[in-house]
């Protein structure tokens, strides 16, 4: 052994002579990447990510297998060599099946883990299924109820039968845990002697609130309306969304120490730049308030109201007279919302007026199956033409009768009017439930788009003024569902966060695999029905605003949770390559090219081995071989063929693995996955 | 392995003199592999098992040393073994066709086997004949200056031949 | 007088064999005449070749392209002592000259000697300098002897012969190893086979004299399984040898002993890498070992070993009976001695020819090739095969250099040449090579498993008419990243047929991705077939046997063909008795 002196990035390093470059970098904390590399085992050079450059020599050369030398200069982080590794992870990730998330997660504007918390769910561990939960969204038992789930959208459950009931899996847990002695909190971080000023107490300002309240920074929410929840509170009937439930995780969000003030309209009360002067940064969450216009002639006419203005009054506790025949122009929630509101005031008759028909409707399926069982009268394929008044009030709608177009370039079909074809309503109520608009009254110096939304930048949230920032349907495209402002809030308290620290750090949407799937990879699954929520009868539910939904039973809960089917990796938190893959700008894309398949192999006693998500580091054979001294594992075949197998895979030939799990163990990304023992195959 | 078309419980006595001067390393894994070859046509994997017991290595290393080297067969072969040249010169002079013509004869593709058992067809890289390019060797024997006529008549002679030895 | 008949496996596919036999069923027992075989003369072009000698071995006669109804009259010619009978048979003077432009020292006992028969090879001076090493010179001298020859490895990489011994001489240890590779996996080259087939003896001599060198009591070579009748020749000739007393304990009481075994390979073009051949020797996979430490330090089974291949091997007896100063006065000033090369492809002569370094392309393609067959145009020599490149008209007069050589993308590589006419793609070429090494991969490198598998993905896309904007660049990025992040040599030089290619022959890339044409009419996807309305007499034979009915026409007709429906069989052009069906590169002619 002789002391030998180098240089690593710059930095002088002491070391031994016959230590490897790459051991004499891990020992100063200098990290370079590696996939194949076990200090237990010998060197075997073959992912090509650690290699370094060395003043003198021409190539790459392999830390883990070069032996540092007296006086050598290595570059670990050299253009060139991180040229190399992104090719290395491109070229690795184009032959990579598998997913990292499941698609319910990808799909998710909130990215929530709702595998994660099936899993808890099934396992009886509501606890732990909301401490998952409000990682990423603190409201799960108040948008549980409403969302439209697209995580359901998106299930790949649906291959085999029907999606999971995700949606209401998350407020059976988010109750539960609610109503016990040990409601879930979040960890709260010392005070960090920051303020942050949120303006609107909707669902988007809650949850910054959340996060940035959690971070120990002091959190004030500034809100208009006499109560926070925003549209949750004012735009979601109560039959869908009792405002108990709002009400308790409100408090949730308050016992973190954030201050809610409410009926302060800024703008009015205190002006937008004193707040941001009083405040280290400024969230602006104010959604979009105005309902949209029908554009037709009448509509100024006594008895038109907006969908989201009917809504609010009936929130606030009023009861406005509506009549008997009542037209709901629109097809989406707020259009359900507002017409099984009207059914439950009294109206005889409530019509949904919508120029598509219910396949092109963005309204929940379940939300127009129980709009019909509850009364209304769907006339779809129709659009106003005129509203007729008589003494300044309503009284008659003129349809104009509808066809469907071609297919436009987003694949809807467009309507177009049949000519010469209308249709007249007796009417006393005209509710516009079309769109919202944001209000920018008092907000007027922070730079809007061309539809008056407020600018926010997509990585920061960063608004035109130094310090604000904002999210949710006031900003850039719009009105869009509550999990998706929840989701912005979310990433916003992230950049905030480290704004706030000194550096701020825009949100970067990580990099994850993904694999391509067929019904066929599904057939031989068996099939099992979704839960079914249980509902009050329609002919009870119509006249009150009680809750619509009875709530889940708890065993049937469970099953249906353990109806997932894991699509993500049970390896995507502590995988090497993905989060290698998410340190250098990857273009798998254009490396698109064969690859080879998922397929789970189970030959060996408790490892289940996923071929698509194997990268041939070689570390489970070289462990079986020099550690665990069995030698089942091999390479078979040569060149992009190349696989690893257990004997021939075949099961019953495995007499002598002894389950030290040490391959699984051993394996940098998810292929190899510990499951329970096959013992039968033993024997 | 399970659309295998080898057969198991193949008499492992065949190997024994094979095992008996190689047997001692398994340095000779391929030497005693080409040998097995040579008996069976192919290598069984109740084989490889009974060599990799015997020459103290494991099923899953054979397997590996196997499967990396071309000249090894999983599979039965053909009577035949037609090895294709693909070699550079055989490649620039035509190879692709005389493949199509060997593969349209035989309606088989690369690594495949005629159901009458008669002919297997291999793409090799170089045989080292490039000057006669382009070329094949069915059993041993080299064919040069290949044309699709000319190798068609070549399979024929073969098929004669097989059918005739199979019918004595 | 003697009947040679040239019996190298290419001689042997040419028929050589039928000859031979055809000669030895009429020879009577009291004919004057002996009936002989050799190896290959490297004419390869005029096989199958019978030679006949008169009693004081010189050459009298050389016969080409013999066949089986000549041999009566070549048997009859002899009988009567009527040489002049043969000379309709005898090569012409321009096809003689094939040999005289040549220096021959790797081969020049093949296609000459018996290579069956040890005492030939004694006859010619065999096994002399392996006498004279062992009893005059010490391994350091002989050492110093290739030091002055300047003799590089001809496996490929040209390293000096001498630094590997004298590094495996020096490397402390009982045991050491001399290793021959005679694996040459280079498809187009073929030289090594034709040194085993035809003089076994000099690689057996030049093995000794290296193993005596750096000190090894074995040997081993390893021959490609492809490679059957080099075997069978090399086993009787290592016998032969053993009987002598060349080989096996105390050689000619000199007390050195070393014995030579042979490893078949089995088919792994990797293995030709030094570090993975010795993995394939120790009975494993022949995935390539990580560099440092070196085969002279720990190579097989760990003990000090020496690589070289067949041809620097066959070089060794040369030089030790003519001293290294005369090798060293062949060649150019980096690069000594001769160099045999593989010629093949659309060559007017192709075969095995040895020629001094510092020779042109031109003069071996032209003068000794003969130009290109049916007299077309030149357009590319691919050099150094999988890891070499494709060299355009514009470079024909590089020398055969090492450094010249890499100063043009190529290599010198093992050997191959592969002329290529107007008629082949160069993209196609770049494929078929990427499809070899992407194939023999040993699959442990990211970067050579996976890259260049999508390399290939690229180019096939390409010749599909398929390929994008960008692709060029892509591959160009890829190309470097392989070169960077491979392993062993072969990753690391799959790249050069497509940088060549790319470097010289873009136009051709682009005309594939831009113009979705094949100028050399080889992409299949992208040709089109099309009727000349000038010739076709409306026969409607070809509609007829159109295996996709794309072809109509009324009969004594203009027929035209559904280029949807075409399936570019070239089924039409075959049957066409007018010649009435063109080919066009791409839809960008046909449409004018």
């Amino acid at each position: 052994m002789q002391t030998i002196n180098l240089t690593i990035d710059g930095k002088s390093v002491t070391a031994q002579s016959g230590q490897t470059i790459l051991q004499i970098a891990t020992d100063n904390g200098i990290a370079i990447p590696n996939l194949c590399y076990d200090p237990r085992l010998k060197s075997y050079g073959a992912c090509g990510l650690c290699t370094v450059e060395v003043e003198g020599s021409s190539k790459l050369l392999r830390s883990c297998a070069t032996l540092a030398t007296d006086g050598m200069v290595i570059h670990t982080d050299s253009p060139r060599n991180r040229q190399s590794r992104k090719v290395a992870l491109e070229l690795l990730m184009s032959d990579h099946e598998g997913d990292c998330l499941g698609p319910c997660t990808l799909n998710c504007p909130a990215g929530t883990d709702c595998q994660g918390y099936l899993k808890q769910i099934a396992l009886g561990n509501d606890y732990q299924a909301v401490k998952i939960i409000k990682d990423k969204l603190p409201l799960p038992a108040s948008i549980g109820r409403i969302c439209p789930h697209p995580c359901e959208t998106a299930c790949r459950r649906k291959l085999v039968e029907e999606p999971i009931s995700i949606a209401h899996l998350k407020y059976f847990a988010a109750d539960r845990v609610l109503a016990s002695d040990n409601p879930y909190k979040p960890e709260v971080m010392p005070a960090s002697g920051k303020k942050v000023a949120i303006v609107g107490g909707g669902p988007g300002g809650l949850t910054a609130a959340y996060f940035l309240g959690s971070k120990g920074h002091a959190v004030t929410i500034y809100d208009a309306m006499p109560r926070m929840g925003g549209m949750l509170r004012y735009g979601i009937p109560e039959y869908r969304l009792p405002k108990k439930i709002l009400d308790a995780e409100i408090t949730e969000i308050a016992d973190l120490g954030v201050v809610m003030h409410n009926n302060v309209n800024v703008g009015k009360d205190i002006s937008f730049m004193e707040l941001k002067a009083e405040n280290d940064a400024v969230l602006v969450a104010i959604g979009a308030w105005k309902s949209s216009k029908i554009g037709c002639p009448g509509e100024e006419l006594q008895g038109v109201m907006g969908g989201i203005d009917f809504l609010r009054e009936v929130a606030l506790g009023e009861r406005p007279t509506i009549g008997d025949n009542v037209a709901v122009v629109g097809g989406g929630n707020t259009a359900m919302d507002a017409c099984r509101t009207a059914v439950r005031l009294g109206a005889k008759r409530v019509y949904i007026i919508y120029r598509r028909t219910q396949a092109e409707s963005p309204a929940d399926d379940i939300e127009i199956e129980e709009a019909k069982e509850e009364g209304v009268i769907f006339r779809f394929l129709t659009n106003p033409a005129e509203i007729i008044g008589e003494n300044g009030k309503v009284k008659e709608i003129n349809l104009q009768i509808m066809q469907l177009g071609e297919p436009d370039a987003s694949g809807r079909r467009s309507p177009i009017p049949v000519e010469g074809k209308f249709e007249t309503l007796p009417m006393d109520t005209v509710i516009a439930a079309i769109g919202q608009k944001i209000n920018i009254d008092g907000f007027e110096d922070l730079q809007q788009n061309r539809w008056g939304n407020i600018c926010a930048d997509e990585k920061t949230f960063r608004t035109s003024l130094d310090s604000v920032f904002a999210v949710g349907d006031a900003t850039n495209n719009g009105a869009d569902i509550a999990i998706t402002a929840i989701g912005e809030a979310h990433k916003a308290a992230g950049v905030i966060d480290t704004y706030l620290h000194g550096i701020e750090i825009p949100y970067k949407k990580p990099y994850v695999s993904e694999k391509e799937v067929t019904p066929e990879m599904f057939v031989d699954r068996q099939k099992q029905t979704r839960i079914k929520m249980p509902t009050r009868p329609a002919e009870e539910r119509n006249k009150d605003f009680n809750e619509v939904n009875c709530g889940l039973i708890e065993e049937q809960a469970r099953k249906e949770a353990a109806r997932c089917l894991e699509c993500g990796c049970h390896d995507y938190a502590d995988c090497k390559l993905i989060d290698y893959a998410n340190c250098y700008d990857l273009d798998v894309a254009r490396l698109k090219g064969e690859k080879h398949p998922s397929f789970i192999e189970d030959s060996l006693v408790s490892i289940e081995r996923d071929q698509g998500k194997c990268i041939l580091c070689n570390l489970c054979v070289r462990v079986c071989d020099e550690v665990a001294e069995k030698s089942i594992l091999g390479l078979v075949d040569k060149g992009f063929d190349t696989v690893i197998k257990a004997e021939f895979n075949n099961p019953a030939t495995i007499t002598y693995c002894k389950d030290c799990q040490k391959c699984a163990e051993a394996c940098p990304t998810g292929a190899l996955k510990v499951v329970s023992p096959k013992t039968l195959l033993r024997s | 392995m399970n659309d295998c078309k080898c057969k198991m419980n193949n008499d492992l006595s065949l190997i024994k003199d094979v095992l008996l001067e190689y047997g001692n390393t398994s340095s000779n894994t391929i030497t005693i592999l080409q040998k097995t070859q040579e008996i069976y046509g192919y290598l069984p994997v109740d084989v490889i098992y009974h060599i990799a017991a015997r020459i103290g290595s494991t099923p899953a290393k054979v397997m590996g040393v196997a499967t990396f080297y071309n000249q090894f067969n999983f599979q039965p072969v053909g009577k035949y073994l037609i090895m294709l040249c693909q070699g550079t010169a055989c490649h620039v002079n035509g190879s692709q066709r005389i493949e199509k013509a060997i593969c349209e004869e035989l309606k088989i593709k690369d690594g495949e086997t005629t159901p009458d058992g008669l002919f297997t067809i291999k793409n090799v890289a170089c045989l080292g004949c490039c000057s006669l390019s382009p070329v094949m060797m069915i059993d041993g024997e080299t064919y040069g200056y290949l044309t699709p006529e000319k190798t068609i008549k070549i399979l024929n002679d073969f098929r004669k031949r097989g059918q005739k030895t199979c019918e004595l | 007088m003697r009947i040679v008949v040239g019996m190298g496996s290419c001689g042997i596919a040419a028929g050589a064999k039928d000859v031979y036999q055809a000669i030895c069923a009429i020879k009577k027992t009291d004919d004057d005449f002996t009936v002989g075989v050799t190896g290959c003369i490297g004419m390869c072009f005029l096989e199958p070749i019978v030679d006949i000698y008169d009693d004081k071995k010189n050459l009298l006669h050389r016969m080409g392209n013999v066949r089986v109804k000549d041999v009566a009259l070549i048997v009859q010619a002899l009988r009567e002592n009527n040489p002049d009978r043969l000379a309709p048979l005898c090569i012409t003077p321009e096809n003689a000259d094939f040999l005289k432009k040549q220096t021959r020292i790797a081969l020049q006992h093949c296609g000459v000697i018996d290579p069956t028969d040890i005492n030939d090879y004694l006859a010619s001076d065999g096994y002399q300098a392996l006498q004279k090493v062992l009893k005059s010179m010490m391994p350091e001298e002989v050492i110093e002897e290739i030091k002055i020859s300047g003799l590089a490895g001809r496996g490929g990489a040209g390293f000096p012969t001498w630094f590997k011994w004298d590094a495996a001489r020096k490397a402390p240890s009982n045991t050491k190893y001399m290793i021959c590779n005679a694996d040459e996996g280079d498809p187009g080259a073929y030289m090594d086979r034709a040194v085993i087939e035809g003089d076994p003896h000099s690689l057996i001599e030049g093995m000794l004299i290296a193993a005596y060198a750096i000190g090894a009591q074995d040997a081993m070579v390893y021959v490609r399984a492809e490679y059957p009748l080099a075997i069978i020749v090399l086993e009787d000739a290592i016998k032969q040898a053993l009987d002598k007393g060349f080989l096996g304990q105390n050689i000619l009481g000199s007390g050195f002993s070393c014995n030579i075994r042979i490893k078949a390979g089995a088919g792994a073009f990797v293995c030709g890498e030094e570090t993975a051949m010795l993995e394939s020797l120790e009975g494993k996979r022949g995935m390539p070992r990580l560099k440092p430490p070196f085969p002279a330090e720990y190579g097989y089974n760990g003990k000090p070993s020496n690589i070289n291949n067949v041809e620097t091997f066959a070089n060794i007896a040369w030089i030790i009976n003519n001293g290294g100063k005369k090798f060293a006065a062949l060649g150019t000033e980096g690069s000594k001695g001769t160099k045999v090369f593989a010629l093949t492809g659309k060559i007017k002569r192709g075969g095995l020819v040895e020629v001094p370094m510092g020779m042109t392309l031109r003069e071996i393609i032209f003068d000794i090739g003969g130009g290109i067959r049916k007299d077309k145009e030149f357009k590319a020599v691919q050099i150094g095969g999988p890891s070499g490149g494709c060299l355009p008209a514009s470079l024909l007069d590089t020398t055969i250099d090492y450094k010249a050589l890499n100063a043009t993308g190529a290599i010198m590589g093992s050997g191959g040449m592969v002329v290529m006419d107007s008629s082949t793609c160069m993209v196609n070429m770049a494929k078929f090579f990427l499809d070899f090494t992407a194939k023999e991969s040993c699959g442990k490198c990211t970067h050579c498993r996976l890259g260049t598998k999508r390399m290939l993905e690229i180019l096939s896309r390409i010749t599909e008419g398929k390929g994008k904007e960008g692709d060029i660049e892509l591959l160009e990025e890829l190309s470097y990243a392989i070169k960077d992040g491979s392993l062993c040599g072969l990753g690391q030089s799959a790249p050069n047929p497509v940088l060549t290619t790319l470097n010289y022959f873009r136009d051709e890339y682009e005309a594939h991705i831009v113009d979705k044409e094949c100028p050399a009419k080889e992409c299949t996807e992208l040709l089109v077939y099309a009727i000349l309305a000038d010739k076709c007499t409306g026969c409607t034979l070809c509609a007829r046997k159109c295996p996709t009915g794309a072809i109509h026409g009324e009969a004594k007709k203009l027929h035209t063909i559904d280029q949807d429906a075409c399936i570019k069989c070239g089924q039409c052009v075959d049957l066409c008795r007018f010649a009435a069906i063109s080919i066009e590169g791409g839809s960008r002619h046909a449409d004018n």
